[in-house]
């Protein structure tokens, strides 16, 4: 047991140990909250099951993903040596280098979490949690039983899988999880799905030197995106070298000595008349579900405390994030929506602020959350997508602004990458409602313009300020 | 008769388009609307402005051979010798500086890789010309009538050509901006025995063969006007693509910028090895005949303590600040008032000179940043009021600008010191933080310059007066954060903004450790 304050510890009484806040799931939500709420007070201990940071630093994701993405684009980088003047720089890549490194921060972020929470005072408690049948809410950890006025459930997700019942073989393949787990760079890849993380890891594996296919349902990746997004990147990946198999499904997967051979059927499904055509990826070395991801909320024995869950099993919340059980929250991907670090991070504060400071009105903005995509060349967006800004005011009252450039950085190569970039506004005042962009350094240009949005800026605040130069982010300050 | 050959003469020389007829030199009819004189980033914006508005337009574009006989074409100094090219070896340079990390993210390069300059050099010289191409091509397009001649004034409506082969031509306009940008200052108070290059001239393909790819090369910076970024910018590229390179400074770096922030920009380039001559004079340089350049120098360490130095460098470039480009121009014969000091042109809010109907824009204009952006935007907004559509000014205040640099810088509104003098140190509150970009970690690479800083009026709403970043992509970084400081941006609208997880940029929306407070500033973790 940590040494806490005098006026402040957790009291043991038959045997259930009652803290102020307690938090179930040690990732990035479920941190910030428990460590907001200690620094107001507040007795708090969090329950994790494995590392702590959860997806985003603990495990995988985040930072492993930005330092893959780096990786890759060194190997850009390296492609483009030559144009610039440099002589001689041909590059293999050792993928069990990257990984030692990889692993060794991940580790080193680990400690940290770690030593924030023990300087915090959070208690944290190794195991699986479990609601249990006492009338007042009570987890079971170990046969450990804990208890709170105000519980947290910020559990997160998982990958999405495919059972061998509906795909024979698809257990044979990975998820994003196993990614980081890989210990070479497969030969040939076969990634299925058309979201982001489908599209990060492959264009992550086609860079690092990986035969890369990419089997997608429909017609076009990223199809939630704004429609300049999504026809961009679907192309991008296409220039970039990833065979892409569009209206596809991966039909059976069979194991032999040469590698995996993944059986797919393809069909445009615009096309009622069209037959189902069938091919085959041969000697394929890794396939890689990354098909969706899922609430980690069986085993937590919710049913029987009254929390809702929607049809898709993840927690419903109001915008408090206040669940349908009096004294129990959720936040995070566990409630499936906006399914990023800083919004947990963020959300996870404001409830604390509201539980443990007496403001009543505190609670996250979840319109306008920027979002960086990882691609080749990065994406970034924040707000509505020119499509769900008609559906909302009707095409007279908006207006996009659409550009599209070859950065000054492939003016001098041979290899090329465009930038897109589109402004949606609305009404007489052309008030912004969404950025759209994919282009080299979007990932670090969207964070001002996310503030600029969110503080309601129009067209003509956006002309008036003067361009930097010469740059690509003064494309979005001068379009016409 | 005579009147009538000299009319012929003016017909001849000057060809009209669209159905307007010529007219008579005098006020109420002229050849032009408009004539522009420089075909810079002000002078192109200003007459594609003009002509798409329905303005008859001539711009007279025409670059005075340097001392060592080099001169470029359409697009001015940003286009031919200034931030295109720039950027683009900063590039090269960030390249260079990429593969030592590469080996970090796994890798590997065997044998040693060397730079050529003279693919670079070609490389982007052959992108200028492109552009300078697709300027001509542009004013063909929007009818802009463009002149390959030096222009002058002959009086306030009329303006001289002189081409290279001496042809003189007459142009009447209603109204005249001139645009003519500013050259590199040349050293006249010390001894020069042997040529050495203008900061511009780095840019030229004729003095590519100049700088060696081994030997020192030395940066000298005076500390005037705006262009003092352009010698660290320089010395960072030089260094980047593995050549020697050293700075010498009068006194401080990037005056007028905030200094902290300079000192975070020169100390990383001393980290990576750049040598940098603190409160030093050069005195003379000779060429020797081994064909390296000796420079002496005075190094005063104060008023009493001087030390003479001297060493040898294979090219020594000048970056000791720009003058306008005013000589020939005839102005202040014809009453343009020019500032006792610069020698740039003196204007109002709405460009004007001391000339009614001549207006200045650019870097030849008096109190006007010397920034492609500010001269391109300002040369919109006049084109607009002359066209009589508009009468918005040009506003100077919160200019974002970055400095290309190594460790690039990247800021807008006030440095912490402009802040201080005009509101008060206890008026204002400075957030600040130490941070890792994640690219650095597993690159092992020196993060200790790293940092952002927000300076805001410590009374109620803490509106932010002024924001710093120090960091990769420093330019893409800041522009949507002058949109917001645009907007008024307050300090709680920053930290209510989701970041954008990993980046850089986020770190400006989770600042909290104020200076005031004193508490370590260093981010740590997630």
């Amino acid at each position: 047991m940590h040494k806490l304050a005098a006026a402040s510890h957790p009291m043991a009484s038959d045997a259930v140990t009652r803290f102020d806040f307690l938090v179930i799931g040690g990732g990035s939500g479920g941190l910030a909250g428990a460590r907001r709420a200690a620094e107001l007070g507040a007795t708090c201990a969090v329950i994790e099951n494995n590392r702590l940071g959860g997806t985003c630093g603990g495990n995988v994701f985040h930072v492993f993903w930005k330092v893959m993405w780096n990786t890759s684009v060194h190997a850009e980088y390296l492609h483009d040596h030559a144009d610039y003047g440099f002589e001689g720089a041909q590059a293999h890549f050792s993928w069990q280098l990257i990984k030692n490194k990889r692993d060794a921060y991940v580790s080193h972020l680990n400690q940290i979490y770690r030593n924030n929470l023990d300087k915090a005072r959070i208690q944290t408690i190794q195991g699986n949690a479990r609601f249990t049948d006492d009338p007042e809410p009570t987890v079971e950890v170990s046969g450990k039983k804990y208890t709170a006025p105000h519980i947290l459930i910020a559990t997160g997700g998982h990958p999405s899988t495919v059972s061998d019942e509906d795909v024979p073989g698809a257990s044979l393949g990975i998820t994003s999880d196993g990614f980081f787990e890989l210990e070479s760079c497969p030969r040939h890849s076969v990634l299925v799905g058309a979201g982001y993380i489908a599209v990060e890891m492959a264009g992550i594996l086609s860079s690092l030197g990986s035969k890369t296919s990419l089997i997608i349902r429909h017609d076009g990746v990223l199809r939630n995106f704004d429609a300049l997004i999504s026809s961009n990147c679907t192309k991008e990946l296409e220039n970039s070298g990833i065979d892409l198999w569009r209206n596809t499904q991966v039909k059976s997967v069979q194991k032999t000595e040469q590698g995996l051979n993944i059986t797919l059927g393809t069909k445009d499904v615009k096309d009622k008349d069209a037959k189902e055509k069938t091919d085959r990826i041969q000697g394929v070395d890794c396939l890689l579900w990354a098909i969706g991801r899922e609430p980690n909320t069986a085993g937590l024995n919710l049913s029987q405390m009254g929390v809702k869950l929607d049809p898709k099993g993840c927690i419903v919340v109001d915008e408090f994030q206040n669940t349908t059980r009096q004294g129990i929250y959720a936040l995070g991907d566990v409630c499936g929506k906006a399914l990023l670090t800083p919004v947990a991070i963020a959300a996870g504060r404001k409830l604390a602020h509201r539980l443990f400071e007496g403001k009543a009105e505190s609670k996250l903005d979840y319109t306008n959350i920027p979002t960086v995509v990882f691609t080749h060349p990065p994406i970034g967006t924040i707000g509505l997508t020119e499509d769900e800004a008609i559906r909302s005011w009707g095409k007279t009252s908006v207006k996009a602004y659409t550009t599209s450039f070859t950065p000054m950085y492939y003016t001098i190569t041979s290899r090329k990458t465009k930038c897109v970039m589109k402004l949606v506004c609305v009404g007489k005042e052309e008030k912004v409602v969404g950025l759209h962009m994919q282009g080299p350094g979007c990932d670090e240009m969207l964070q001002g313009f996310a503030v600029a949005i969110k503080m309601g800026a129009t067209k003509a605040d956006f002309d008036n300020t003067i361009a930097i130069h010469p740059t690509s982010s003064e494309e979005l300050v001068t379009m016409r | 008769m005579a009147a009538f050959r000299r009319g012929c003469a003016r017909w001849q020389q000057v060809r009209f388009l669209g159905a307007r007829a010529p007219g008579r030199t005098f006020a109420g009819t002229h050849h032009y609307d408009l004539v522009v004189i420089g075909g810079g980033s002000g002078g192109l914006a200003c007459s594609r402005e003009a002509a798409q508005l329905g303005q008859k337009v001539a711009v007279l574009d025409h670059v005075q051979p340097s001392a060592r006989g080099t001169a470029w074409g359409l697009g001015g100094t940003c286009v031919n010798v200034g931030c295109i090219p720039k950027k683009l070896m900063h590039q090269a340079a960030l390249l260079g500086v990429a593969m030592d990390d590469a080996g970090k993210f796994g890798w590997s390069i065997p044998g040693p890789v060397s730079h050529d300059w003279s693919t670079l050099a070609q490389a982007v010289q052959n992108y200028v010309k492109s552009l300078n191409w697709g300027h001509r091509v542009q004013l063909q397009d929007r009818k802009v009538k463009y002149f390959n001649t030096r222009g002058s004034l002959l009086d306030r409506h009329t303006v001289r050509g002189l081409d290279a082969k001496g042809t003189e031509m007459t142009l009447t306009a209603r109204n005249i901006v001139i645009a003519t940008g500013g050259r590199p200052r040349y050293p006249t108070h010390m001894f020069i025995h042997a040529w050495t290059e203008v900061m511009f001239g780095i840019f030229n393909k004729v003095t590519f063969a100049l700088v060696k790819s081994h030997g020192q090369n030395l940066s000298r910076m005076e500390d005037c006007g705006a262009s003092v970024y352009v010698g660290l910018e320089c010395a960072g590229l030089l260094a980047g693509i593995g050549l020697d390179a050293s700075v010498m400074v009068r006194s401080v770096a990037l005056r007028g910028f905030d200094q902290q922030m300079a000192q975070l920009v020169t100390g990383h380039m001393e980290a990576r090895g750049t040598r940098f001559h603190w409160g030093c004079v050069p005195t003379s340089v000779e060429k020797l005949p081994s064909g390296l350049l000796q420079v002496k120098w005075t190094e005063v360490r104060s008023d009493l303590e001087r030390v003479e130095r001297e060493d040898t460098f294979s090219s020594v470039l000048w970056a000791i600040g720009r003058v306008p480009e005013t000589t020939g121009l005839n102005l202040p014969q014809v009453g343009v008032q020019l500032h006792p000091d610069t020698g740039k042109i003196v204007v109002a809010t709405d460009e004007r000179t001391t000339v009614s109907n001549v207006y200045a824009i650019g870097d030849v204009a008096e109190g006007r940043p010397e920034l492609t952006p500010t001269a391109v935007k300002a040369g919109k907004l006049l084109a607009r009021r002359l066209a009589g559509q508009s009468n918005q000014l040009m506003d100077y205040h919160s200019v974002p600008t970055t400095v290309f640099t190594p460790l690039e810088y990247g800021c807008v509104g006030l440095s912490e010191e402009s802040a201080e003098s005009r509101y008060g140190k206890d008026n204002i509150e400075v957030y600040h933080a130490f941070y890792k970009p994640l690219e650095f970690t597993i690159a092992e690479r020196d993060a200790s310059h790293c940092y952002v800083k927000v300076v805001c009026d410590r009374a109620g709403v803490q509106r932010v007066l002024g924001l710093h970043f120090t960091g990769p992509s420093a330019g893409e970084v800041i522009q949507g954060f002058a949109v917001s400081v645009r907007c008024g941006l307050t300090y709680a609208q920053l930290r209510d903004t989701v970041g954008i997880h990993p980046t850089c940029a986020e770190e400006l929306t989770k600042i909290h450790i104020t200076k005031r407070s004193g508490l370590d500033a260093t981010v740590t973790g997630c």
